[in-house]
């Protein structure tokens, strides 16, 4: 029975060895690259390996050999040295840092040395801002995109909303709710925004600045003006060219042209719809559903009435059926007053015509 | 009336007396000049709200607070308008109620005609201008083209000056009707005046009655005969004397 299992033990191995110099055969160079993984993963690849730190936690040092080997650095042949510049060797340098936070935000420097350009981004974002005031929890490239597991940050798509949603939790339960992120997450929509479409993805700045609220038109109609994108949803494109004539629309084209760093308090998009958590116009919940429009309207004009909401024709075309009383008002200044101003013209012309023929002939008879 | 002058000595030829018949009164000149620099004011601080997206308007309108300045002189002169109409509204009904309204500037059968007349005098058909009174039929479309058009700038201007309060009564569509309105009829009125009142005023020939409250005697000859028989009781043309106006 013994001597049955130990053949049976080493025809294994001997399969096993040579499936592992087949892979060997086709990715060299991946495999060559981890050769140093292996090395280090002699020690790190058991679970107990770990550390305590001055400031008294415990930092573990397991890195799980599945973990890493799924990464994308892995799986580009980007070894453990790449980014572990100081440790060439063991015995490794004395660890300098206090706490864990302290050591990522030192190591995740590593990440610059590759991705300069996405690194320099960072540093205009409202994320460095918050660190440069202090904040040591202000997340650092490793916070989003992970260390030794580093995968494709955008696959699936709603994996950045999840990433942003891990500390912007209250904004992350609205969003999931919303016509946008209920497409994302429960259909894998390719064309809903995730997070990073409005904020953008590395030099994410402030959105309650002036700038942002004067540019958020233009934001969403980047979509919503975009008439083959609306047609596969059955949304009509011209609610962006309609809002730029309407009142608010105007006061928001002269405050962008002439006063983009004044705060203006004439509506954007997100006053009415809502910012995170938009419902679709014909949803009961929404901001602007017949139940809730009045509300949504006193929110800047306290005092009105609920005939307010009638004037309200801001995505609206001047329609018989929905404004019959402004369709006649603008008949009549396109067909009557027209009409009448040309005649006046056109009497005008005649009066001169003949007074000019008539001086003309006065001044030949003399 | 007591425009005529007596015939005097013949005086130095280098002297001409020049005979004039009246024919605005002191308080219709003053409604003259009132009306004219309230809407003035109107279409200076207008414009650029209207054209407010055009450049030319934002190089005027340069600050946040200097929209809200032109707003209110806007809203002023809307003001100073508004309690001209309510004059003239209230004198004409006066004049009614005392039996004292002429009605000379109601719209008549005869203004039918006359225009008919002056259509065919403008396509060479007949070389006889019309007869007018005191009031002919082009400035009678003057004055009741303005009348409306301003009964429209006031009362839609009202609505959007307070549209909370407008539509606790009214519907809400009335607000973007006004708008469109307001907006429109300022430029429709704008075409008129320079087209057809300054022409008839200033080009056809220079009319300044309206300030002076005197028409001179060769001008009310040609342009209103039957108002200077009416006054002085001479014909207009004096040479044809056959004539049966």
């Amino acid at each position: 029975m013994a001597k049955h299992k130990a053949r049976y033990t080493l025809l294994l191995l001997i399969v096993a060895g040579l499936l592992v110099f087949a892979a060997g055969l086709k990715e060299s160079t991946p495999a060559r690259a981890q050769e140093t993984s292996q090395y280090c993963l002699g020690c790190h690849g058991k679970p107990e390996t770990s550390m305590t730190l001055p400031g008294g936690e415990t930092l573990s040092l397991y890195i799980s050999p599945e973990m890493l080997q799924n990464s994308v650095h892995a799986q580009a042949g980007i070894e453990c040295s790449a980014c572990h510049t100081d440790i060439k060797s063991y015995p490794h340098p004395e660890n300098k840092y206090a706490t864990k936070r302290e050591l990522s935000r030192a190591y995740y420097m590593a990440c610059r040395s590759c991705h300069s350009v996405n690194y320099e981004k960072t540093l205009d974002s409202m994320h460095a801002k918050a660190a440069e005031q202090g904040n040591l929890n202000a997340p650092i490239c490793t916070d989003c995109h992970g260390a030794h597991d580093v995968q494709k940050p955008d696959e699936p798509r709603a994996r950045v909303s999840t990433t942003c949603g891990r500390c912007h939790t209250q904004i992350y339960s609205q969003y999931k709710d919303s016509v946008h992120g209920g497409a994302l997450i429960k259909e894998d929509n390719p064309d809903v925004p995730v997070c990073t479409d409005c904020h953008g993805v590395h030099n994410i700045h402030d959105p309650r600045t002036e700038q942002f609220r004067i540019e958020e038109p233009d934001l969403c109609a980047g979509c919503h003006a975009n008439a083959e994108l609306m047609s596969k949803y059955n949304l009509p494109s011209n609610v962006y060219d309609l809002y730029k004539l309407s009142w608010h629309g105007v006061d928001v084209s002269v405050y962008k042209a002439r006063w983009p760093t004044i705060w203006h308090d004439s509506a954007v998009c997100s006053d009415c719809h809502g910012v995170h958590n938009i419902r679709k116009t014909s949803d009961p919940a929404s901001s602007v559903s017949s139940q809730n429009l009045l509300g949504t309207c006193q929110k800047c004009h306290p005092s009105a009435g609920p005939n307010w909401v009638g004037a309200w024709t801001g995505h609206h075309e001047v329609s018989l059926s929905r404004t019959p009383f402004l369709f006649y008002t603008q008949a009549f200044y396109t067909s009557f007053t027209p009409f009448v101003l040309w005649l006046s013209i056109l009497y005008v012309v005649l009066q001169i015509v003949r007074s000019v023929v008539d001086r003309v002939r006065g001044s030949l008879s003399k | 009336m007591t425009a005529s002058l007596p015939s005097t000595t013949p005086v130095e030829k280098s002297v001409s007396t020049i005979r004039t018949v009246p024919r605005f009164s002191v308080g219709q000149r003053w409604e003259h000049s009132i009306v004219l620099i309230s809407i003035v004011l109107l279409l200076l601080t207008g414009l650029p709200q209207k054209y407010r997206a055009t450049t030319w308007s934002q190089q005027i309108l340069t600050t946040p607070d200097r929209l809200y300045a032109i707003q209110n002189i806007h809203r002023i002169a809307a003001v100073v308008l508004t309690l001209l109409v309510l004059y003239h509204l209230g004198h004409t009904l006066y004049l009614l109620s005392k039996r004292h309204l002429s009605g000379n500037m109601l719209p008549s059968l005869q203004d039918i005609r006359d225009a008919f007349q002056m259509g065919r005098y403008l396509l060479f058909l007949t070389n006889r201008k019309p007869k007018f009174g005191k009031y002919n039929f082009e400035q009678k479309f003057t004055y009741w083209f303005l009348f409306f058009s301003i009964g429209i700038m006031v009362v839609s201007g009202f609505i959007l000056w307070f549209p909370i309060a407008i539509t606790r009564i009214l519907p809400g569509e009335i607000i973007p009707s006004a708008k469109l309105a307001h907006s429109t009829e300022a430029i429709v009125t704008l075409v008129f005046i320079v087209i057809w009142h300054f022409y008839h005023v200033h080009l056809e020939r220079l009319n300044l009655s309206i300030f002076t409250g005197w028409l001179n005697e060769k001008d009310a000859r040609t342009y209103h005969p039957l108002e200077f028989e009416r006054l002085t009781g001479e014909p207009s043309e004096p040479r044809q004397t056959g004539d049966d106006h």
